[in-house]
């Protein structure tokens, strides 16, 4: 469904230093530097899967999903989405996707949301009947019902995301790119706006591609994730395999019946918290078995959970492992004009 | 075909929505473009000062070149520039880029429907202006009527591409709405809103025929006051068309180029 091999979008930025001596030497001598967005990223997605794409601000994600959805043109590199190329727009090819994005909207602010469904109907060629049975099922699933008929301008953020997904979704795309659907939403909204986005992609067998600074919309939706660093993929794969290449290790949560002290827990794994009979060991991740069974034999223990560690933190690792050595050649100083 | 239609009919319908919420900015917008009423009230002054007439022109015929000027620049009113230089360098073209419509069409509705907004203002200036000054008269002709409503019309959409031009030279400058400040000034100049281009030195008046300025408000406006006869309302639409189709494929080529550009900013 998406094939992507050596993307890259290079952009020419300006640099100025602050300041009046700042600005009178810009004048003169224009600096600047090429930044590299996305530097020759690779991947495939099959027809129904959801991808997760991961990574910190800036590391290139949504520059990717503009590439992806024909907004901006690459630098070099080869993009084919459903056989299209994005950066052409074809008809067929703007008909078959959607991008929706969480700090952009597409509704007229003045109107209600319906009238920019209207707009949307006759620009995508949506005949009624279709168009009557998709906004039936988006009202159940989204709760609508109410909001439609209010001008766009008086719905709170969480309302107006939910039409705006409607919006994007009424010519029922087969591919999804959705860029932080829901950010600044409160947690009802965000589990409604997954379970919404899981439906739509059970009823449609739909393509998703979703970026989102909320790990649990990822963890929730996603089985593969991309991470993506300095425009470059980190690591693409299973949820379950990047937690294990990038945290070797697993958390053992214990509640003791009798002190013990500090020195006979570290025998098992690195001590990461320690608080009076409560404590949590990191313990190495291929022998997780063996050391719990010797610990339940030979410690006191009232209570044990073992767990893979909380995924922001691998995350968080992983970035923190990656960024230094990439630091160096990221940016590079090019001309003066 | 029916299709096309139907999308021009919703986004008309849908846009005139959008603009009768702004209908008071409308009103003030349309107050802001009434040099010609100035210009009108000065060249009058003029006519009478020199006991009746000057350059032929009587002060009812001043009254009538200006009010038909001060219509036709209603009509052919376009501020996409601004909207697009806005759209291009905040990133607010990307939702209209990934809908199966070129977002010219979009604009395009959004100012022609707009003139539906602003035209009982405008009937309710013209026949006031009618009153006040004794005397003036627009043509009684219908086929002159109907020929100013083609001139106008083409006037606004060439306007209209002038403006989208201009606009689309943000995906180059850091603003091209100075461009367009420009176009104003010369455009108050060369158009014939400050004065019939009668008054103009002759080689003025060669040199301008040669750019688009005339074919916007000058041969409308005689159009509407009778003074043209058919010959020359078949010359002024033929030059209009010749305008319509270069701007057309200056829009087109600036669009291709610029999009390779657009850098879409913001998440």
């Amino acid at each position: 469904m998406i094939y992507v091999r050596e993307l890259r979008k290079h952009y020419t930025v300006h640099e100025k230093e602050p300041g009046l001596v700042g600005s009178l030497r810009s004048f003169i001598r224009r600096r600047t530097k090429i930044v590299r967005a996305v530097d020759g990223v690779s991947f495939e997605i099959a027809p129904g899967e959801m991808l997760g794409f991961l990574g910190p601000n800036g590391a290139g994600k949504t520059t990717t999903l503009k590439m992806l959805s024909g907004l901006l043109h690459p630098t070099s590199g080869t993009v084919s989405v459903g056989g299209y190329t994005p950066k052409e727009r074809r008809t067929p090819f703007l008909k078959h996707i959607t991008l929706v994005m969480g700090q952009k909207q597409q509704l007229l602010w003045d109107l209600p949301a319906l009238d920019s469904f209207l707009v949307n109907q006759a620009i995508y060629e949506i005949p009624n009947d279709e168009y009557k049975r998709t906004m039936a099922e988006f009202s159940e699933i989204l709760e609508l019902e109410g909001i439609l008929k209010k001008q766009v301008r008086k719905l709170s953020l969480g309302e107006r995301m939910k039409c705006e997904l409607a919006a994007a979704l009424l010519h029922r795309p087969r591919v999804l790119f959705l860029d932080e659907p829901t950010i600044g939403l409160d947690v009802n909204m965000q589990v409604r706006i997954r379970e919404f986005i899981a439906e739509y992609n059970r009823r449609y067998e739909a393509t998703v591609i979703l970026t989102s600074h909320y790990m649990a919309d990822v963890t929730a939706l996603c089985q593969r994730i991309i991470v993506i660093d300095k425009g470059c993929i980190m690591f693409d794969g299973d949820l379950s395999a990047l937690i294990e290449s990038a945290a070797p290790g697993k958390v053992v949560r214990l509640e003791l019946s009798a002190p013990v002290p500090d020195e006979r827990l570290q025998e098992y794994g690195r001590l990461e918290s320690r608080d009076g009979l409560k404590a949590e060991i990191l313990v190495p991740r291929h022998n997780t078995s063996q050391l719990a069974a010797r610990l339940l034999a030979t410690l006191p223990v009232a209570d044990v959970t073992i767990e893979d560690p909380p995924i922001e933190e691998v995350i968080g690792q992983l970035f923190t492992g990656v960024r230094a050595p990439a630091e160096a050649g990221a940016e590079q100083q090019v001309a003066a004009r | 075909m029916r299709s096309a239609l139907n999308k021009g009919r919703v986004l008309f319908t849908v846009w005139f929505a959008h603009m009768s919420a702004y209908r008071a900015e409308i009103i003030i917008w349309m107050l802001a473009g009434s040099v010609p009423l100035i210009m009108m009230a000065v060249w009058i002054a003029k006519a009478q000062a020199s006991g009746g007439a000057t350059g032929g022109f009587t002060p009812s015929d001043f009254a009538a070149y200006f009010l038909a000027a001060w219509l036709t620049q209603q009509i052919i009113v376009a501020w996409v520039a601004w909207e697009l230089d806005h759209h291009i360098r905040q990133g607010h073209l990307s939702p209209k880029l990934l809908r199966p419509l070129d977002p010219f069409w979009e604009f395009f509705m959004g100012h022609a429907s707009e003139r539906f907004v602003r035209l009982p203002f405008m009937l309710v200036i013209l026949f006031a202006g009618l009153i006040l000054v004794p005397g003036t008269r627009l043509t009684p002709d219908a086929g002159h009527v109907l020929a100013y409503a083609a001139c106008a019309s083409l006037a606004f959409t060439i306007r209209f591409l002038i403006a989208y031009s201009i606009g689309l030279l943000a995906f180059w400058f850091d603003q091209a709405t100075a461009l367009d400040e420009f176009y104003y000034v010369a455009a108050a100049f060369l158009t014939g809103t400050f004065a019939p281009l009668e008054f103009y030195p002759p080689f003025i008046q060669a040199a301008v025929e040669w750019t688009p300025f005339p074919y916007l408000v000058y041969y409308p406006v005689r159009v509407l006051t009778g003074a043209a006869d058919t010959p020359e309302i078949l010359r002024v639409l033929g030059v209009q068309l010749a305008w319509l189709l270069v701007m057309t494929l200056v829009r087109a080529l600036l669009w291709k180029q610029g999009l390779k550009r657009y850098g879409a900013v913001g998440a």
